[in-house]
């Protein structure tokens, strides 16, 4: 076993591993893509008010109820031609967190909201995606102050940081999103 | 029958979890409902099958050298596929499972059965052990993830199993369940039951 065989083996090994990953890696990236597509409609429909979207449905209860979809810098969708979904992006405590909030025809209520993250702590900052934390959104009337737009809502005892992300996340969103839509 | 031996010994005698105490972690992690917990069953039968297969395959030629690189590069490789896989076809439980398929790769399990046995046995023995393997793995996840899931949810698989005649009657569900503790407790209770059965 010398040196040369060594490096021999290791070369091919990894060659062959390679060439095997790359190949289902794109035979299997169709499939992948469709499943967050789906989740993202799933999370759309849900910030909109409308439950019990599976993988399976997502793409033909979408589109149904999506009536219309606006791309460029500010993108938002338009469920059942009255609730409107915005996108949101923000900071959590240890990574990422995002989430699609839906506004009502008159941009004065919060239909929904829906929130996902990276890598916040289960038990604590993890709760954001769970129902209890979700439903409260729900019917909430948005506060306005001069150019601040908030919603006000009980945070998690014990995960402030992420909390705060939230609502910082919504609070930035609805500042640059409520004057484009209200000209819309 | 030698080789069936193969495949019963690690369910009790021989358990990964209960008996050698390996792969404890993903067993605390995964178990809180019954759907993620088989679906890592299955990943890590087909891991330690499949890694176990291979590295008896080239077990004469692995420079000795760099062995458990070699053997890393294999169950690398196959809990990638595998993770790709669930996110193409399971993609709801590949999201609960998250980390923990891509950490089949530092389970115990598989290095040790990898270095312990396929080094120096032949294929289709080395394809057996490992099947074996994964099996008494699931077998303990199943079951401390039955347990969880029936007390902590009152649900199995997701459906309602608890009928809600009781809940009216002032049952609860037992939130401790749900929690990484209690799968440690219920594995020990496991290892309790079984204990005095081997010293026999």
């Amino acid at each position: 076993m010398n040196d040369r065989y060594i490096f021999r083996y290791i070369i091919i090994l990894v060659a062959i591993v390679s060439i095997l990953l790359s190949a289902a890696a794109m035979w299997l990236q169709p499939y992948q893509k469709r499943n967050e597509l789906n989740e993202q409609r799933i999370n759309i429909l849900k910030a909109a008010g409308i439950t019990g979207v599976d993988n399976k449905n997502a793409e033909q209860l979408f589109g149904q109820h999506c009536t219309a979809e606006h791309d460029g810098d500010l993108p938002y969708y338009v469920i059942d031609d009255h609730i409107t979904v915005v996108p949101m992006r923000g900071n959590g405590l240890w990574g990422p967190i995002w989430g699609y909030l839906g506004l009502s025809d008159d941009l004065q209520t919060v239909v929904g909201a829906v929130f996902d993250h990276k890598s916040e702590t289960p038990g604590l900052g993890a709760e954001i995606t769970t129902e209890q934390y979700q439903s409260q959104y729900d019917g909430k009337q948005l506060l306005r102050d001069n150019d601040n737009i908030s919603v006000d809502v009980d945070a998690i005892a014990g995960a402030t940081r992420t909390s705060k992300g939230v609502e910082e996340m919504i609070d930035r969103t609805l500042k640059t999103y409520i004057p484009y839509l209200e000209k819309q | 029958m030698k080789n069936l031996n193969l495949i019963t010994a690690p369910l009790r005698k021989a358990n990964p979890i209960t008996v050698l105490i390996l792969g404890i972690c993903s067993a605390l992690a995964v178990t809180a409902k019954l759907k993620p917990a088989i679906v890592m069953a299955l990943s890590v039968t087909v891991v330690t099958a499949l890694s176990n297969l291979v590295i008896s395959l080239l077990r004469k030629g692995i420079p000795s050298k760099i062995r458990i690189i070699v053997q890393l590069i294999v169950v690398a490789t196959l809990v990638i596929l595998v993770d790709q896989f669930l996110k193409a076809f399971v993609y709801d439980v590949s999201k609960q499972l998250s980390v923990f398929v891509g950490l089949i790769i530092t389970n115990c399990i598989v290095m040790g059965r990898l270095e312990a046995f396929a080094m120096a046995h032949k294929p289709w023995e080395s394809l057996l052990d490992g099947i074996g393997n994964g099996l008494g793995y699931g077998a303990i996840l199943v079951i401390v993830a039955f347990f969880r899931e029936l007390f902590g949810s009152g649900t199995l698989l997701g459906y309602q199993v608890i009928p809600q005649g009781l809940y009216d009657f002032g049952y609860v569900n037992n939130g401790l369940m749900v929690l990484p503790p209690m799968a440690l407790i219920i594995i020990g209770i496991i290892i309790w039951l079984q204990k005095p059965e081997e010293e026999k």
